[in-house]
């Protein structure tokens, strides 16, 4: 009994490595180094038992507004009551819809931009932003 | 494949499993084999925008990112904060609280209230304003509870043809939830409406960087005194028997059952009784439809200055298929099971019909507990492909009203009340 242990194993071994030759042969573990859907986990915040209730700040990630002409004046104007990422999420939108909305945000939301830096703007968004020019 | 290839092919894989238990494995022997399995290639991120056709996806395109009280959501907007729900959330009635969407105004939004000062008011053309706090809302007052979906005014709108500006929504700017809280009419009743009253308005903690009166400084919405609706709302302080996240407007927020989300004010702080109507943006330039038949109009009209608008109400009747959703194979005669949900403003949904060839013929499929007249509704349906190939399957819901989902698009320059028939393709694979 005791000399035959080893040799089931050694049996047993075979098997689980020609079964493991053939499954990988039906299915290999392909691996590759990626960062697509990959976060990071947001810890816990410390509580207290008093009657404040609070989360922490809202995360803004990293917009990727086009390189160009008029850029700097959206990120100072525009980005005042919203994050470019409303620029950046619209589909193409032709030349006259983005006049449109810049002009919405000056006369029915205020943003009182000034005539030079609302051009600017516009030709800028007109310039990435449409059917024409947008690219992914 | 024919019945004789498929034993062939069996019978070849028995003897290679065979020969390699006996511990003879030779590489160049598995050729057969190895032919089974696809070398993968890395995963591809969806684009960061569609257009200017409609946006083909389920939902919209943005990446996940997890806010607050959140699981990851998909991003439209970061500030002010807009999230929509990944599809597979829906394959329940009640839509989990951490993956319920989200959708601000104005970048001010509140990242903590406390409850020492907090109260809500009833103000205005009333006989005797209220400050009520958060434990005299739960104490005072009788609970109610009801189920009730609330749905973006925008949901959809990437679907519209042409497109339009605004949050470039899929379908996931929805959800149910189990809303308790204080009968808005009673909070009405005790503050004693005065004669005259016109409107009551809603203004929860948000503001903007906005000049003050404007849309850009407070949102403000109300509903006329005389709509019935008043005595359906609800000013809830628990969501699916939880507090509300943060994002979804602890500590408490306004039910309109049946209407559309931009009513269903976040953290609402003051109930406003007006004598006069509400003329402010959100009201009189925002949120409304043209006044047509499903509020559908086109571009030419809309330039031609031919149409007349309304502020938008109830949701029109819609369902989903959640599961299959298309992401994957299904082989085919697996017996598998279509799963979805269904909703209305206008009532219980009492019919869901599937269609497997793109909405030629119709089957209905078995509807879920009825958890209220606007909960969502789950269906399923037992569906087996025979044949490989491409499927269309479509689904459409009728309501308790008569209204069934029509296989028309809408169009109007908010891209609201987008609620056509669903199509999804389902790839059958062979079975052998």
């Amino acid at each position: 009994m005791k000399n035959r242990g080893p040799a089931v194993f050694l049996v047993v071994c075979g098997v689980a490595m020609a079964a493991g030759v053939v499954y990988a042969e039906l299915k290999k573990g392909y691996y590759r180094p990626e960062e697509l859907g990959s976060m990071r986990q947001a810890a816990r915040t410390e509580l207290s038992p008093d009657s404040n209730y609070q989360v922490p700040a809202y995360p803004v990630p990293a917009g990727d507004l086009k390189p160009g002409d008029g850029l700097q004046d959206v990120q100072i104007y525009c980005n005042t009551c919203h994050s470019p990422r409303y620029i950046t999420m619209q589909p193409p939108l032709p030349a006259a819809t983005w006049e449109a909305e810049v002009d919405k945000m000056n006369k029915s939301f205020g943003a009182a931009i000034p005539e030079e830096n609302t051009q600017r703007i516009i030709l800028y968004l007109k310039a990435h932003y449409t059917a024409e020019n947008r690219k992914q | 494949m024919s019945e004789a290839e498929r034993g062939l092919s069996r019978r070849g894989l028995v003897k290679m499993l065979g020969l390699a238990s006996g511990g003879i494995a030779v590489s160049r022997w598995f050729g057969p084999v190895a032919a089974m399995a696809q070398e993968p290639t890395g995963g591809k991120a969806v684009e960061s925008f569609t257009g200017p056709g409609a946006n083909p996806h389920w939902n919209s395109v943005g990446p996940y990112v997890a806010e607050p009280q959140k699981v990851p959501l998909i991003l439209l907007t970061d500030r002010p904060v807009q999230l929509e729900t990944p599809r597979h959330y829906f394959r329940t009635a009640f839509t989990p609280n951490e993956a319920f969407y989200v959708r601000w105004h104005l970048e001010g939004i509140p990242n903590g209230v406390d409850l020492k000062d907090w109260k809500l008011k009833v103000e205005g053309n009333v006989e005797k304003p209220l400050a009520l706090s958060l434990p005299e809302l739960m104490r005072k007052f009788k609970p109610v509870s009801l189920a009730a979906v609330n749905q973006c005014s925008g949901n959809s709108r990437s679907r519209l043809q042409p497109r339009v500006p605004g949050g470039q929504w899929g379908n996931g700017a929805m959800g149910n939830a189990m809303w308790t809280g204080v009968r808005l009419r009673e909070l009405l009743d005790i503050a004693g409406v005065k004669s005259g009253s016109l409107q009551v308005q809603f203004q929860g903690l948000e503001t903007g960087q906005g000049p003050k009166g404007l849309g850009s400084n407070l949102f403000l919405k109300s509903l006329d005194l005389g709509n019935p609706v008043l005595d359906e709302c609800v000013v809830a302080y628990l969501m699916n028997g939880e507090p509300l996240p943060m994002l979804n407007g602890f500590p408490v927020r306004l039910v309109v059952p049946g209407y559309f989300a931009t009513y269903w004010t976040k953290c609402l702080t003051w109930i406003r009784v007006l004598n006069a109507p509400d003329e402010n943006f959100w009201m009189k330039t925002g949120y409304r439809v043209p006044d047509t038949p499903r509020g559908n109009t086109t571009p030419e009209d809309v330039k031609a200055g031919k149409v007349k608008t309304v502020p938008i109400e109830r949701f029109p009747v819609r369902s989903f298929l959640i599961s299959p959703d298309g992401s994957s194979k299904i082989p085919a005669g697996m017996n598998i099971t279509l799963r979805g949900i269904a909703f209305s403003g206008f009532g219980r949904v009492n019919r869901v019909e599937v269609s497997d060839d793109g909405g030629k013929s119709w089957v209905a499929a078995k509807l879920g507990e009825d958890q209220g007249a606007y909960s969502f509704r789950t269906w399923e349906m037992p569906w087996t492909a025979m044949a490989p190939g491409r499927y269309t399957l479509a689904v459409r819901a009728t309501d308790e009203k008569g209204s069934t989902q029509p296989d028309e698009p809408v169009w109007n320059p908010g891209g609201y009340l987008w609620n056509r028939i669903e199509r999804q393709e389902i790839v059958v694979g062979n079975g052998s």
